[in-house]
């Protein structure tokens, strides 16, 4: 801080042109401060003694000891020292991290640059300030600047007289002078060691930016998310591709297949299958038929209706509707294996009635008109659709198959519970039924009586399954075995057309 | 299981005509069924993510029950 020292050095740098401006900061550092660079002009103060005279807070002391201390001191400096030398007292008290990141700054600020800042203000020694003397004195502008430089120098040395302000100041330890009274105890505030870290390493943010903040956005980002997901594990899947053959020899030899696993769909259909079939169930299910008595069940045991969706804006209690349908489900099978076995059979059909319109109500309630009486000889489970046809649902070993392939394809076990596959079957009737309902939809949308294959394919674009980098070539071959592969080649002069068509140039592989 | 057919392609098509009373044409089931498969796809992930949050050692009844219904909406049309 050699004042005089360096004052040959300010006038030279002034005088250069404006374009050397930094290596002019440089040197006049004692008139371009930093903030916090006042500090040092004051003369070193005794660190032991606080403002009463008392010794400082003992090293050993606890954290909160020491926090008191130096409450209760910074308060009585507070009140006894006057104006001016308030400051002074506080500064003995600065050990907390943000006075150690102060001393910090003030170290460095003699090697680092000033930066010029738009709100410096112009009575601050800046570079405003600088440019502003160079500007206004033309000619005699060396004697003016070593006068006022020296001005400058002898303010730090001394006991710093207020400048007039005209903009708010970057420095801070300038505020300490002027308002006093509504300064808070820095030494109060920021407090001990791991509360005052973590309080000033705080991330703060704009209310806008915060993770709440944007719903909208949040669920872009979530199905964008997804698709990505999806993406990504179609690659996944795209690895054990043309899979089902290799995966389900693997089933054979990890011996996790289900008894009703080796069988293909179509031996499905004769006596022996359905009798391993029972017996899975059986095993699976453990509902007895002692437990069919409690009013849990709701049970309508000849013909299934069309299996509701659940009310998507209910969210889970709506899905506990549903667990007495998967119930059911199980106890159909039941029906269909054991069916001499069932006795209270009757007795499920007189409580249906009163059980099922709480359901209903709901529900989306469904037109479903039942079906009188189900035939004994008639093994599948038959339901009925909205539109009284009656459908079968899928075979359980092709779902099993599915899903065992796609579990092991996610990480997870090939094992799938027979709860669990009861789900599952459940969440594939409801599907189906919706994606009867949507193709519909876009075959009356187009005039037609008959689902088309482009019915398909817009309802994939619409679910996001097909996009322009996504073909849906691309997704057969991963995921359809060749002959039905085949199938979808049978068909290259209409489809891809309308698929050209409505998605735009973007696919042309597609197109040839 | 070389010879194993993936699907039986004339339960889908019933299905999908009881559930729309509209026919089916040729082939549009061979699509469907391709549609079925990602909608199955995205339940086995959902749901083995949701096994895995919820601590569990497979993927159970809970786990598909609950992401049965997100599933079912992404995949409406």
């Amino acid at each position: 801080m050699a004042s005089e020292g360096q004052q040959p050095d300010a006038t030279p740098a002034s005088r250069r042109a404006s374009s050397a401006e930094p290596l002019a900061s440089i040197n006049r550092r004692p008139i371009l401060r930093t903030p916090g660079s006042h500090a040092r002009g004051l003369p070193p103060r005794p660190q032991g003694l606080s403002a009463s005279g008392r010794k400082a807070a003992p090293p050993t002391a606890t954290p909160h000891a020491r926090a008191a201390f130096r409450a209760i001191d910074s308060r009585r400096a507070a009140i006894f020292t006057p104006h001016r030398a308030r400051r002074k007292s506080l500064r003995e008290v600065r050990d907390s991290p943000r006075d150690f990141l102060l001393s910090l700054g003030r170290v460095l600020a003699r090697t680092t640059q000033v930066i010029t800042t738009s709100s410096s203000s112009s009575s601050s020694p800046g570079d405003g300030g600088g440019k502003d003397r160079r500007e206004s004195d033309g000619a005699g502008n060396e004697t003016t600047l070593g006068g006022i430089s020296v001005v400058d120098d002898e303010d730090d040395d001394e006991e710093l007289p207020k400048r007039p302000r005209l903009s708010l100041p970057i420095d801070e330890e300038d505020d300490d002078d002027d308002s006093d009274d509504l300064q808070p105890h820095r030494s109060v505030l920021i407090d001990d060691e791991n509360f005052t870290m973590q309080s000033i390493e705080m991330p703060r943010r704009a209310i806008s930016e915060q993770p709440g903040g944007r719903l909208s956005l949040g669920s872009t980002r979530m199905s964008d998310y997804f698709n990505v997901n999806d993406m990504l594990h179609s690659e996944d899947v795209g690895i054990d591709s043309g899979f089902f053959p290799p995966t389900a020899v693997l089933d054979e030899g990890n011996l996790t297949v289900g008894p009703e696993e080796l069988p293909s769909p179509e031996r499905l259909d004769s006596e022996a299958d359905r009798r391993d079939f029972g017996r899975e169930s059986d095993l699976g299910i453990e509902v007895p038929v002692g437990d069919v008595n409690d009013s849990t069940f709701v049970i309508a045991p000849q013909v299934q209706e069309s299996p509701d969706r659940p009310l998507f804006a209910d969210g889970e209690p709506g899905l506990d509707n549903y667990a007495p349908l998967v119930d059911q489900r199980s106890d159909d099978y039941d029906d269909e294996e054991l069916l001499g076995e069932v006795p209270p059979l009757e007795e499920e059909q007189m409580e249906d009635p009163s059980l099922r319109p709480r359901d209903e109500t709901e529900i989306e309630s469904v037109a479903v008109q039942r079906a009188e009486v189900r035939d004994g000889s008639k093994k599948k489970s038959i339901k009925v659709s909205k539109y009284g046809i009656e459908y079968p649902s899928l075979p359980p070993a092709v779902v099993k198959r599915l899903a065992q392939n796609f579990a092991k394809a996610n990480g997870a076990k090939g094992q799938i519970t027979p709860d669990a596959m009861k789900a599952i079957m459940q969440a594939s009737d409801w599907f189906f039924e919706q994606l009867g309902e949507d193709l519909q939809a876009y075959a009356k949308h187009a005039g037609r009586k008959t689902i088309d294959e482009s019915d398909v394919l817009t309802l994939m674009r619409r679910q996001r399954q097909i996009n322009p980098n996504i073909t849906p070539f691309a997704l057969a071959q991963r995921h359809l075995p060749r002959e039905l592969l085949q199938e979808l080649r049978m068909t290259p002069p209409a489809v891809p057309k309308k698929r050209s068509r409505a998605k735009g140039a973007a696919d042309d592989e597609d197109v040839t | 299981m070389p010879g194993q057919k993936l699907y039986p392609r004339a339960t889908v098509r019933k299905i999908v005509k009881a559930h729309s009373n509209c026919n089916v044409s040729k082939n549009a089931d061979v699509m469907m069924f391709l549609d079925y498969m990602l909608f199955m796809q995205t339940l086995m992930k959902e749901a083995a993510i949701e096994a895995k949050q919820g601590g569990e050692r497979g993927i159970t009844a809970r786990s598909v029950r609950k992401v049965t219904a997100d599933s079912l909406a992404r995949f409406r049309g």
